[in-house]
């Protein structure tokens, strides 16, 4: 590799590194609207459950191909390992548009990061049992995988009536 | 009286919520137990869901040694030591003893038990269930731990007005099994009326605090933490029933808390599914099943 071609690299990576750090605090910093947060949240959690359900779906026999399947988990996986401050920024507990976010969530964080960081080992365990399209395989690891969802939504989710 | 029946009705339904015990189990998911007492009483024990209500799991309380406080309109509840401690648990308790507190809400003393012990269902448990459960309890270890005072004010403070609602809603007993129906089914109705009883949370009360048995399991709209509780019946309608789950959704729902739309219980069925369901095995998930199925939709 030439000087020259390592030295384009090493900028590009500086300007990356440097745009990522941009974009970061720009994130952080923005007076971000909390409804359309409590509204992105319900999004990610909507694609967190649309790929759980494909995979009960495949479970259960019920219409879902292995590849519907395979997709679900990518989903499920890709969501876990998103970053649970930009899913629950401060300031968008229950009240705020239709959050179902309880304070305590908040209250309780180095909890909620335990919760959290739970889910994506067992997503990668869903992941790696759907390639192995082992029904059984798959059924156990998609138990594992809800009961870490289980685990934050019986602490810090309030019931919607 | 009207007012303390009603506040009975308030009351017992709130014996649910709150937060949740994490203890480990005695049993790995799903497994069947080995024939003796105190293996069956271990799963008895997961299947009507003692734990998470006398374990004081936010308090860092030891498991079963009591004081999770169960707030209501009427005061606060703490439940009580069921270790074998003898002095503040259950460990002098004679078997008989245990029965008539479990069948019949009258503790070895005398005195009445309040229903937000949910001996109303419990009372149709089997004399074995009952004599492995009380095995299986004593079989753990004692803790010390007092038991702490209800925080009631009159007159829901008044245990002598207790009998009065047992008379009105304590039908004391098992149930004989319905010999026109197949095993599975009478497997389940013990699972969902005695052990597990569903119908605390999940069938609304009557104005004097018993289960309104005209609307058994169609959803209650104050359930615990006020939480509106969604019917089970065969109703197809969103939140009255279970009428379009497949036998996999529901199968799958008891055993991982997972809906048919790829959402995951929580609050107090969070609870019951990490505590009681998946802790079931398979043939008696099924069972549930099974007899939920021919439940009266009701919407």
């Amino acid at each position: 590799m030439s000087n020259r071609v390592v030295n384009v690299l090493a900028a590009a990576s500086v300007a990356g590194l440097m745009f990522t750090l941009f974009g970061m605090s720009a994130g952080a910093a923005g007076a971000a609207d909390p409804a359309e947060q409590v509204k992105d949240r319900q999004q990610t959690m909507k694609k967190l459950g649309g790929g759980m359900g494909a995979v009960a779906k495949f479970v259960k026999n019920e219409g879902a191909t292995a590849e519907d399947a395979a997709k679900g988990a990518e989903a499920v996986l890709a969501v876990s390992k998103m970053d649970v401050k930009k899913i629950f920024p401060e300031g968008t507990a229950v009240g705020v548009a239709d959050s179902a976010a309880k304070p305590e969530l908040w209250k309780n964080w180095a909890e909620t990061q335990k919760y959290w960081s739970a889910v994506q080992p067992a997503a990668e365990k869903l992941d790696a049992a759907i390639k192995t399209g082992d029904r059984a395989q798959i059924a156990q690891a998609l138990g594992a995988t809800s009961k870490t969802c289980g685990s934050c939504h019986e602490d810090f989710r309030v019931k919607k009536n | 009286m009207r007012r303390v029946l009603t506040a009975a009705a308030l009351l017992l339904p709130l014996a649910f919520a709150g937060g949740s015990a994490r203890a480990a189990g005695p049993l790995q998911t799903g497994e069947a137990p080995a024939n003796d007492s105190v293996s069956r009483g271990a799963y008895i024990f997961n299947a009507a869901g003692c734990l998470g209500c006398h374990t004081d799991e936010k308090g860092g309380g030891q498991p079963l040694a009591g004081g999770r406080a169960l707030a209501t309109p009427f005061g606060t509840f703490y439940t009580p030591n069921i270790t074998a401690d003898p002095v503040n648990g259950i460990g002098r308790w004679s078997d008989a003893d245990f029965i008539r507190a479990v069948r019949e809400g009258v503790r070895p003393d005398g005195a009445a038990l309040f229903p937000a012990f949910p001996y109303a269902s419990y009372t149709r448990m089997t004399d074995r269930d009952l004599l492995d459960l009380k095995a299986y309890l004593l079989s753990l270890p004692a803790a010390s731990t007092a038991n702490k005072p209800h925080d009631l004010s009159p007159p829901f403070s008044w245990r002598f007005l207790v009998p009065v609602w047992q008379w009105m809603y304590l039908t004391p007993g098992p149930v004989a099994d319905d010999p026109s129906r197949p095993p599975a089914w009478n497997r389940g109705r013990y699972l969902v009326d005695a052990l597990g009883h569903c119908a605390e949370c999940h069938s609304p009360r009557t104005q004097f605090g018993g289960l309104d048995s005209d609307r058994y399991l169609a959803g209650n709209p104050q359930g615990p933490d006020n939480d509106k509780v969604p019917g089970i019946t065969g109703s197809k309608a969103k939140g009255k029933g279970i009428g379009d789950w497949s036998d996999g959704d529901l199968a799958l729902f008891l055993e991982a808390g997972l809906t048919p739309d790829g959402d995951v219980a929580g609050g107090a069925m969070g609870e019951v599914v990490r505590n009681t369901t998946s802790k079931l095995t398979a043939e008696d998930r099924a069972a549930i099943v099974a007899y939920l199925r021919t439940v009266p939709a009701k919407e």
